[in-house]
């Protein structure tokens, strides 16, 4: 572990203009006291110097080191949370019925806790950005990408409405990030007759075909959409809960 | 996925004596996005056996044997569930199915892809091709962390089902009767671990500089090379071939 981090930690290569760098670039940041000693050395002028009202933080985009490093984190871990639990649907369509809305609420444990330490604008649409290009390394389609993107802005907005600090808000907020599940059924909806033409099912004969297709109705796709939102806002009761039960009692939150 | 990452933990590739150079690491990332929207958009399916060419032929130059396995493995399952299973034994069920075999297939192209950009780019390799583009700092150093990040957490959640089998709470039944507490019993380690791990890490990389706003200089700074050159050849012909044949999967 210690060799690991020492050997390719991040981004830089060279090594001598980390201490001026560090000092400016934490320098906003309230919660370094553990991680870099060296930013006491520097407070330079920020944006967020100015605001002392506690109840509405100020209007920055402006990320610190220790931000960044919260959402990679956070980021690893929901993907991890997600995959690990919707991997046990690829036994069977059911099974994946059954999973999918179970990794929608296990995620939000995570997600809930990542929202503890959000403290400012853009974190939110940051962590979908990135979590969305992790999942389209992974094959998910690129269409899905773009609706990450989009609801991690209003997920964004849901959450600047609660000023940061509202546990209902973060709640909604994770439900409204949870419709980017959404996404991957996306092609299924868009492609229909395509898919519907394929070989398998043209085996079945026309009937059955015009069967399916009434099945697999606008209006099935509208209740998974819905379904999204509510196993998303489970999800975000659970983690609320969990951080009650769990990481607030173990300082992590 | 966990195939992708276990070839993360065990190819870690040494920058330093980095000599066999591989595809820059931009041309990796049009690739995959190249290659993700055209299967996956309609009328993608014709695109489908050329990438899976491509993800092979990618795994070949690698010598990477195992990812190459898996990868003809999903394809074999996913052409059996989406063409010769509803042909061999028609019903309902394989007719059903089938549709998840055309989709799998075409989500078995993007990974391939996916797995080659993965195993062979390190963080640093990333951060520093995305710097080249002028990509958001924010967005360039997350994801080289999360990069980083990736096998810490595969092994810690690794370790915590290894934990939970000892003690006999894994398998599907117990899943399926108490899918919360599964849940909790899983993600609430799980997570304590990696944000531990987490924490090391943080501070070894702020303390190194990392999200700093000078421009750091690359060790082995991202150019265009032969390697390149031939994968645009090659995807240049694949295209065409695709565009101009008919189709094997129809």
């Amino acid at each position: 572990m210690t060799d690991d981090t020492t050997r390719d930690a991040g981004a830089t290569a060279s090594a001598d203009d980390t201490g001026a760098a560090t000092a400016a670039d934490t320098g906003t940041d309230t919660t370094t006291a553990t991680a870099a000693p060296a930013a006491a050395t520097a407070a330079p002028a920020s944006p967020s110097a100015r605001g002392t009202d506690a109840a509405r933080p100020p209007f920055s985009v402006k990320f610190s080191a220790r931000d960044l490093l919260s959402v990679a984190i956070f980021g690893v871990i929901y993907f991890v949370v997600v995959y690990a639990i919707a991997m046990l649907g690829i036994i069977g369509p059911l099974a994946m019925l059954l999973t999918l809305p179970l990794a929608i609420v296990a995620a939000g444990i995570p997600y809930m806790l990542f929202l503890t330490r959000v403290k400012h604008a853009g974190m939110v649409t940051l962590f979908g950005l990135v979590v969305g290009a992790v999942y389209l390394v992974s094959g998910q389609p690129l269409i899905s990408f773009l609706l990450t993107i989009v609801v991690s802005l209003v997920a964004e907005v849901v959450l600047w409405l609660g000023r940061y600090r509202s546990r209902w808000a973060a709640i909604w907020t994770y439900a409204v990030y949870s419709l980017w599940f959404i996404g991957p059924l996306l092609p299924l909806v868009i492609n229909r007759q395509e898919y519907l033409a394929s070989q398998g099912m043209s085996v079945m004969g026309p009937e059955y075909v015009a069967a399916f297709d009434q099945l697999f109705s606008l209006t099935v796709v509208w209740i998974y959409n819905v379904s999204t939102l509510v196993f998303g806002f489970l999800g975000g009761l659970l983690g609320s809960a969990i951080l009650r039960k769990h990481f607030v009692r173990a300082g992590l939150a | 996925m966990t195939a992708a990452t276990t070839t993360a933990v065990r190819v870690p590739v040494d920058v330093l004596t980095a000599r066999r150079r591989g595809l820059d690491p931009r041309t990796k990332i049009v690739l995959l996005v190249l290659v993700s929207g055209l299967v996956m958009a309609p009328g993608g399916l014709r695109f489908v056996l050329p990438g899976i060419l491509l993800a092979v032929g990618l795994a070949v130059w690698d010598r990477a044997w195992r990812r190459l396995a898996t990868l003809l493995v999903m394809v074999g399952a996913m052409w059996l569930i989406g063409w010769g299973l509803p042909l061999l034994w028609p019903n309902i069920v394989t007719a059903t199915l089938s549709l998840l075999g055309v989709y799998g297939i075409r989500f078995v192209t993007a990974i391939g892809v996916g797995m080659h950009v993965v195993a062979t780019t390190s963080p640093t390799q990333l951060s520093a091709g995305l710097r080249a583009w002028h990509v958001p700092r924010a967005i360039a150093v997350t994801l080289a962390v999360m990069l980083r990040f990736f096998p810490v957490v595969a092994i810690e959640a690794r370790a915590v089902l290894d934990a939970m089998r000892l003690r006999g709470l894994t398998g599907i039944g117990g899943f399926l009767r108490h899918p919360l507490r599964s849940i909790e019993r899983f993600t609430v380690p799980m997570i304590a671990a990696s944000l531990r791990a987490g924490e090391d890490l943080s501070a070894s990389a702020i303390l190194r500089g990392l999200g700093s706003h000078r421009v750091p200089t690359a060790m082995i700074p991202p150019r265009f090379g032969i390697a390149d050159l031939l994968l645009v050849l090659a995807v240049a012909a694949l295209a065409a071939a695709s565009l101009l044949l008919p189709s094997p999967l129809g």
